[in-house]
């Protein structure tokens, strides 16, 4: 998967409410207009975000390949038919257009992921989100990014002790009790103790927000989102 | 100073604090010592009131810590056992400010503390670094790290120097030194006494949430084994 | 230094104790996301993504379970690969292979098995909930994942309705056994600690 790299590209030096209004804006324009040349504009706009973030095409498709893998299948299963004619090209080639929309947003999201560090999606969620909810959520962000992987740690030396006991020979969903409920115990011990962590440094509902500033190219960005989210109502007059 | 006066504490109806009076005075480096169970994180807990007590008080410089949470864990820090359950956030740099965030300091004093704080313990540069790549020895030194941010004159640490091979824990008694010498009061809990006898003023024993020893360590290491604490010496 | 403080407003002990857990719920659900189970014969991979939403449900009631799963999504669009097969972005949950919309349905299924379960916001004990009323729960849980996830892969794929549904059938019968794991691991007696 692509992840953040620093950088001063123009990607960087957006704010992160910009991006995250563009993705989302794309996203809708893009499911409500299923046509070639909607198509072809939300493509020029993946691909431009892409190079804006100096993030080559085929990383992109790399690091996405199993979706796309998946995606690509979908116009087959879409013309099988279970008696002749056992394959219909309509129904095939609709899908195909309704899969290939979705593209241009995985090179959005891609760019966006190169080109933002955690901090300032966790920055902008405490400012997108008023009040208590948005202190929780942007510290929460903050501390599952820090603990995934510790957490991951456990499950799997709990799934490799299982199986070094000789797992292998109970059924799955046994193993899948004995995986689920270790990995929990672990998990609510942990709880605990970042509970009293946290309450130690004085974890408070009114800290000082990590900065973050619109900065002027931000302006042009932003009205793009905004115009490609409300694309399905302006598009009707 | 901190003063702890008759404190009884009961989880599920078990005493596990009977009774314990005890003050620290400022700048001092005192060790709390005594088997598993014996009441000491439970203790420590209680000095800037991350638990409240059954009966009994705990004044840190003449305030009722649980009227002032605040006050009191800016007074005395708190570093906890596992450095890995305490961090906050990926990078260290990130860690270290989320204490000094939640006082509400303006940014400029944020970055200040975090410098500060990160000299102290040897890790001044490392600020971006991902907290799950160092060393099991920086980690400890980044968890002390976290609490000095909060600017406290007085620091627990709760075993740290459990599982640390001998050059970080040489490292991290360094720091400790140094800290002390810059008039830190220590209280470091721990069940094993070597390298920190000969560099305490005092030395207080638990069993059965009863203080049942405090002395000067040179003496105090002749009723180390009734409380079930290995002799440094052997 | 008193007066230095004084605008501090501390989050309240019982809230750091839901948020904590929920935070590490949210941690849990984004490690089993990338843990499965392979089962022999023509059924999909034992997947372990639901218990996530099971138990933010179960141990969270419907504000903070739906914040586990909130947290979750949060951090995958922040870009940490935390959805199956390790993907991320905010792209692959909207769109993505279609499948986003079981995402959105494990957040609004752990509200929903919460506010069944628990039958208000506050978090009672489990003890005191009934089988047949866990079961309940859960089980509209699931109903909420595939009326959220079915709909949306056909928005997505282009696939008919019943073609969807037809290509996540084969979940249906392993989730329904997860359902029961769940359950079988509150009776056992494992979570009354909490």
């Amino acid at each position: 998967m692509l992840s953040y790299r620093p950088g001063d590209t123009f990607a960087h030096r957006l704010d992160p409410r910009s991006k995250l209004l563009v993705q989302f804006g794309l996203a809708v324009a893009v499911v409500a207009h299923p046509t070639v040349p909607w198509l072809a504009g939300a493509t020029v706009l993946g691909l431009l975000a892409a190079a804006t973030a100096r993030l080559s095409p085929l990383a992109v498709v790399r690091s996405y390949r199993v979706v796309l893998v998946v995606l690509a299948l979908a116009p087959l299963l879409a013309g099988v038919t279970l008696g002749p004619p056992w394959f219909r090209v309509d129904p095939a080639l609709r899908s195909a257009r309704l899969v290939a929309r979705v593209v241009p947003v995985l090179f959005v999201s891609a760019a966006y992921l190169r080109s933002t560090p955690v901090r300032e999606t966790r920055a902008a969620v405490q400012r997108l989100v008023p009040g208590k909810a948005g202190q929780l959520l942007g510290v929460g962000t903050a501390l599952v990014v820090r603990l995934f992987p510790v957490v991951l740690v456990d499950v799997r030396e709990i799934r490799d002790a299982i199986r070094a006991r000789g797992g292998e020979r109970r059924p799955p969903w046994e193993r899948a009790r004995l995986l689920v409920v270790r990995s929990l115990e672990r998990t609510l011990a942990r709880s605990d103790r970042l509970g009293v962590a946290l309450r130690a440094r004085c974890f408070a509902w009114n800290p000082t927000l990590p900065p973050l500033a619109f900065a002027r190219a931000d302006y042009p960005v932003l009205a793009l989102g905004l115009a490609l989210a409300l694309s399905p109502v302006l598009t009707r007059f | 100073m901190i003063a702890v006066r008759d404190l009884t504490f009961r989880y599920d109806d078990r005493i596990v604090l009977d009774d314990v009076s005890l003050s620290i005075p400022e700048g001092q480096f005192c060790l709390l010592v005594g088997p598993n169970g014996s009441g000491k994180t439970t203790l420590v807990r209680h000095l800037n009131a991350l638990l409240t007590p059954d009966s009994g008080a705990v004044e840190v410089d003449g305030t009722d810590v649980s009227e002032a949470p605040v006050v009191a864990r800016t007074t005395v820090g708190m570093v906890f056992q596992h450095p890995r359950d305490q961090f906050v956030a990926a990078t260290v740099g990130a860690d270290v400010a989320f204490g000094p965030e939640n006082l509400g300091l303006d940014r400029a004093e944020i970055d200040r503390r975090v410098e500060d704080a990160l000299a102290a313990v040897g890790l001044d540069g490392r600020a971006d670094e991902r907290l799950d790549e160092l060393s099991g020895g920086e980690q400890a030194r980044a968890a002390i790290a976290g609490a000095l941010a909060m600017d406290p004159d007085y620091l627990v640490l709760d075993e740290p120097l459990a599982g640390l091979d001998w050059p970080a824990r040489e490292r991290v008694l360094s720091h400790l030194d140094s800290l002390y010498a810059d008039g830190t009061a220590l209280l470091v809990v721990t069940h094993d006494l070597r390298d920190l006898h000969e560099r305490a003023d005092r030395v207080v024993g638990m069993r059965a949430g009863r203080v049942a020893l405090d002395d000067d360590p040179e003496t105090a290491l002749d009723d180390l084994a009734a409380l079930g604490v290995r002799d440094p010496r052997c | 230094m008193s007066q230095q403080h004084e605008s501090v407003e501390l989050v309240g002990e019982e809230t750091v104790k839901h948020f904590t857990t929920a935070v590490l719920v949210a941690a849990l659900t984004a490690a089993l996301s990338q843990v499965s189970i392979p089962i022999p014969g023509p059924l999909p991979p034992f997947s372990l993504q639901p218990f996530g939403m099971f138990f933010a449900g179960l141990l969270l009631g419907p504000l903070w379970g739906g914040f586990a799963l909130t947290l979750y999504i949060l951090v995958g669009i922040a870009g940490v690969p935390v959805f199956s097969n390790g993907n991320a972005g905010l792209g692959y949950v909207l769109v993505g292979q279609g499948t986003g919309g079981f995402l959105v349905g494990f957040l609004v299924g752990a509200v929903v098995a919460g506010a069944i379960v628990h039958r208000g916001v506050e978090p009672r004990s489990l003890s005191s909930v009934s089988v047949p009323v866990q079961l309940t729960g859960l089980f509209a849980a699931l109903v909420v994942v595939y009326a959220i996830g079915v709909p949306w892969l056909s928005a997505v794929t282009g696939f008919p309705l019943p073609r969807a549904a037809g290509v996540m059938a084969p979940y249906v019968p392993l989730d329904l056994l997860k359902l029961g794991i769940a359950v079988a691991i509150v009776e056992g007696g494992y979570l009354v600690r909490r």
